[in-house]
């Protein structure tokens, strides 16, 4: 039993908040990422981490807690690493890509299509506007959908076996996001060109999830 | 348990077969559920590259069930491409067995052309007899 990732959704289908814990094949940065969204390791332009060395790096990063503890604010603790490489080189093909994962705005994209796309099938399906779509499985992981009144889509992602775990949304709706996204004046809650992290909800949330009982060891 | 449709999807998003068995889910139009199902195909395929762990070696595995508030629909997929998709109610027991049932009345018909629609009136009364005593 565990969890894997949590993404925000907000109404403008950007995607404003992204957290991992158990992945195995991390999600790697891509070169146009929107500040204050994900703390992944930054890439420095298109195909500067296309290395073997970064391979491993970015591997043992998302093992060690994903990084979310590093408390600097909005700024990027992936760059010293990077500059450590120096220039990388341009070397390897796909082999090491399709094991580093998606670019993290290629796979916001897919998330945000699917969950779109079932949502409106599930409603076209039941003939009733208010239905609401909630999950959906395949043999390797489970995805939770709860959507807000103003039209965040909390997406939660766990492993298949795990119960409905929609309240845990609710919770962090209810919880962190109220407390330190709403109420906190420094977010921009609008916002087309920033997400809304920042350290206390970042915090907050891993708290939270840490504290679940299917969140394991 | 209640089996609300079944459809059969070939392997390029075709909808071949389709059957409402309750009046829980309003009757739609064809063009939208042929609609629904090309896009349920699609969402196969995206679903299955989105594991955030696979484990190493495993093949790429795609939706097999979603949930509404109330329903939900089990897709079972063959090894030749063809999706089974079934609409129920929740509370899911022996669907599995239930899809390889419609399976093996589906591969009986030696008289059906691959990925073309199904018009075989003894295909449709023999899944009615079978939802029959899964609805009763």
């Amino acid at each position: 039993m565990t969890i894997y990732s949590l993404y925000i959704f907000d109404r403008h289908c950007d995607c404003v908040y992204y957290h991992d814990w158990h992945r195995t094949r991390p999600v790697r940065a891509g070169p146009n990422d929107r500040p204050g969204v994900h703390r992944l390791p930054t890439a420095s332009g298109p195909g500067a981490r296309e290395s073997i060395f970064s391979n491993a790096n970015s591997n043992s990063n998302s093992a060690s807690g994903s990084g979310s503890q590093q408390g600097l604010g909005m700024g990027q603790p992936g760059q010293q690493q990077q500059q450590q490489q120096g220039p990388a080189p341009q070397a390897n093909g796909t082999g090491a890509a399709s094991k580093r994962g998606l670019p993290f705005d290629e796979e916001a994209k897919l998330v945000y299509g699917v969950v779109l796309s079932l949502r409106n099938m599930v409603k076209k399906l039941s003939g009733k506007d208010d239905e609401q779509f909630t999950s959906y499985k395949t043999s390797q992981y489970r995805l939770h959908l709860y959507e807000t009144l103003t039209g965040y889509k909390f997406v939660l992602l766990s492993d298949p076996q795990a119960d409905s775990l929609r309240f845990v949304l609710r919770q962090l709706q209810t919880g962190p996001f109220v407390d330190y996204v709403v109420r906190n004046p420094l977010v921009d809650l609008d916002s087309r060109t920033q997400g809304i992290d920042n350290d206390q909800f970042r915090t907050a949330v891993d708290r939270h999830i840490r504290s679940l009982t299917m969140f394991g060891p | 348990m209640t089996v609300h449709a079944l459809w059969v999807i070939n392997k390029a998003g075709g909808l071949v077969f389709s059957r409402s068995y309750t009046d829980t889910l309003p009757p739609l139009p064809l063009n939208t559920v042929l609609i629904l199902a090309g896009t349920l195909h699609g969402i196969h395929a995206i679903t299955s590259r989105l594991a955030p762990a696979p484990p190493p070696g495993a093949p790429q595995a795609g939706l097999e069930s979603f949930e509404a508030e109330g329903w939900g629909g089990k897709v079972f997929l063959t090894p030749t491409g063809t999706k089974f998709v079934l609409l129920h109610s929740i509370g899911h027991a022996g669907l599995d067995d239930l899809l390889k049932r419609v399976y093996e009345i589906f591969m009986k018909n030696p008289f059906h052309t691959p990925e073309m629609p199904i018009n075989s009136a003894q295909f449709d009364t023999r899944l009615q007899t079978l939802m029959a005593t899964v609805n009763a």
